[in-house]
């Protein structure tokens, strides 16, 4: 089935907004959707044109559209952002990537290197869980599995009140707005589908080969995507920029913003004197 | 300072607001959006084996076991920061010896001058964390059953069509005489035979409705129907039922301009269900009256019998599936208790209702209601 741009704005709920023409696309992380990148996208509307969407699953996606074969791994992600990048005719994209967009970034940008110029990693991990002896990603797999559980014991409540309504009466789009309002993510199964593409992930091959330039936002404190892979990120992925925050925990964007915009502003005005001088 | 518990207890008096913080009977703490522990209180330093000042400037994440920190830096934390609460949040905290221990928590973020804080407010639930989780399995075990059952019946129906077919194909081959003479008392016999597989492929549908509604919903075709219309119309299906049961049926006058919005054949399944039903559970020489009403922007019909009506305990369950009241006429026909179970459910799903009022010896009125619909519609 081919989609069309339309299709894929739509299914996707892509907003595009700002007063630039360079595009600026943001990518969010797993548990929420494009909400999370309001503190952050103000500064950057003047001089970029922003392109903000859910994966989907996520957010305001269109649900209908989740094929759970597709999203059983990163590549389904990735496929959404190149979609979406075709859809808008993106060339020269910088892809600002939260968590796992960090690496669904880097993903798109081997498999598309012309449709991005810079790819920003906001806490990005290659793989969660442990490869002793070579590799600390910071967990173990029992870690993850409890996760799960976690997640599910708290989509259950609102799963079996509210999805079923939201099924019977589609008529009331206030109900699903409420369960977005309530997780950012609307679906129990597709949340833990998303978590295990997440956490069980392993992308270190990846990272070689990758072509376009990056920055790494690197959090201080953070449990999720500790220093060391932060640093291995950087040590494996050409041409990348490494910047450790002061900002703790995984999610500067929200916890920081302005010094998460400083750093992503600094790296852009750098990358473009040295695209001058060159 | 830690304090005894019979300080404690000699302070839970009249105290300062301070004091009622600290032995709140659940945990309390501040923090600030990067995670960082501006106050706790001493029952939240308790449960976690930790002493109440050294909590303050530690990172909530050390209160937390691996998973739950997962949780609060990619759910709890933007759930708070974007909407500014998050409710009966299930997470694990972990004490100083590492114990995991279930909590419940409400988080509320107030904007304050010197930054945002977020008070969270943690309450143990270790008993009820068993049987929440006991729940769950067992959900999961009825759903995975329910759909097995619905399976079995989707196909047991469809297996049973088959061989039904052929008993009253074949009734009728010898009927029409197409197998050499048949006397009037075979003809009798095999008009017995046909109306009992007829009955039987009635249950049949019932059941594969049954299955089919619990697998997806059906799509309903909704207009509007005159309630005097659809009324007559089920009424001439059913007069031989009633007469056989000499049970008088009085169709009252409802308005014809009275329209509903209404599946023709969702309907005409329910008024056939409710008409049938009240025939079965009338005795001989009673009665069956069929009347409608306006209730705002709604229409009721209401089937009332004047049989044994049903006992207070039985009133909802009769509209479950397999669900009877025990009729004690044993020479009266039984379907599997499915007619009210589907008339709810497609009432339900066509914006209405199926509901009864009953006592027993004075029988029950059952009423449907649906949305009206306009006249031009």
């Amino acid at each position: 089935m081919t989609l069309t741009a339309e299709d894929v704005i739509r299914r996707n709920h892509v907003n595009v907004f700002g007063r630039g023409t360079k595009p600026m696309i943001f990518a969010h992380g797993f548990g929420c959707d494009q909400h999370m990148w309001r503190f952050i996208t103000p500064a950057f509307e003047k001089d970029y044109r922003i392109v903000l969407f859910d994966y989907v699953g996520a957010g305001s996606s269109d649900l209908t559209a989740y094929d759970p074969t597709r999203y059983a791994s990163l590549d389904g992600y990735v496929d959404d952002l190149l979609e979406i990048c075709r859809a808008l005719d993106l060339r020269d994209a910088i892809v600002v990537g939260h968590s796992v967009s960090s690496i669904v970034a880097v993903l798109a940008a081997k498999r598309e290197p012309a449709r991005f110029s810079r790819l920003i990693l906001i806490g990005p991990s290659p793989r969660y869980v442990n490869d002793p002896p070579e590799y600390v990603g910071g967990f173990e797999r029992s870690d993850i599995d409890e996760l799960l559980s976690t997640m599910e014991r708290n989509y259950i409540g609102w799963a079996n009140y509210l999805a079923p309504q939201i099924m019977k009466n589609p008529e009331r789009p206030e109900l699903a707005a409420e369960l977005t309002e309530s997780f950012c993510s609307t679906d129990p199964e597709i949340a833990s589908r998303f978590a295990r593409a997440t956490f069980l992930a392993d992308n270190r091959a990846d990272l070689q080969g990758v072509r376009v330039p990056s920055l790494i936002l690197q959090c201080a404190d953070d449990l999720i995507a500790p220093n060391e892979v932060g640093e291995y990120m950087h040590r494996n992925l050409t041409d990348s920029t490494l910047r450790l925050m002061k900002a703790t925990g995984h999610c500067p964007h929200m916890s920081h913003p302005e010094e998460t915009i400083r750093l992503i502003r600094e790296y852009l005005r750098d990358q473009n004197a040295s695209t001058a001088r060159e | 300072m830690t304090r005894t518990p019979a300080q404690l207890e000699s302070e839970r008096g009249a105290g300062p607001i301070a004091e009622r913080w600290d032995l709140a009977p659940c945990g309390l703490v501040s923090v600030r959006d990067d995670g960082i522990i501006v106050a706790a209180n001493l029952t939240l330093a308790a449960m976690t084996e930790n002493v109440g000042e050294e909590l303050a400037g530690q990172s909530i994440e050390t209160l937390l076991t691996i998973p739950s920190r997962i949780f609060y830096q990619t759910h709890v934390f933007p759930m708070v920061k974007l909407h500014g609460r998050a409710d009966e949040l299930y997470m694990t905290l972990r004490t100083r010896s590492g114990t995991p221990i279930p909590v419940l928590v409400n988080a509320v973020r107030r904007e304050l001058e010197s930054g945002a804080e977020v008070d969270l407010a943690i309450l143990r639930i270790r008993e009820r964390e068993k049987y929440e989780l006991e729940l769950i399995r067992a959900k999961k075990a009825v759903e995975a059953a329910s759909a097995a059952k619905s399976r079995f019946l989707s196909m047991m129906s469809h297996d049973l069509r088959t061989p039904l077919g052929a008993i009253s194909g074949y009734a009728e081959l010898i009927e029409y005489g197409v197998r050499g003479p048949v006397t009037e008392e075979q003809i009798a016999d095999l008009v017995r035979i046909k109306r009992a597989s007829r009955s039987l492929l009635g249950m049949l549908d019932d059941l594969l409705t049954v299955a089919r509604e619990q697998d997806a919903q059906l799509p309903l075709r909704l207009e509007p129907l005159s309630i005097q219309t659809e009324l007559t119309e089920a009424e001439a299906t059913v007069l031989p039922r009633y007469v056989d049961a000499r049970v008088r049926l009085v169709l009252e006058a409802c308005s014809p301009e009275l329209l509903v919005r209404a599946d023709r054949d969702r309907l005409q399944r329910i008024l056939l269900n409710l008409l049938t039903n009240a025939a079965k559970f009338t005795p001989n020489g009673g009665k069956v009256s069929v009347g409608c009403a306006v209730v705002a922007n709604r229409a009721a019909i209401h089937v009332a019998d004047t049989g044994r009506g049903i006992p207070p305990e039985m009133l909802e369950r009769v509209f479950q599936p397999f669900v009877q009241v025990e009729s004690d006429d044993a020479g009266k026909e039984h379907g599997m208790g499915l007619g009210l179970a589907i008339g709810r459910e497609l009432a339900r799903a066509m914006g209405g209702d199926l509901s009864v009022e009953s006592a027993v010896g004075r029988g029950s009125i059952f009423t449907l209601t649906l949305p009206t619909a306009a006249a031009s519609g």
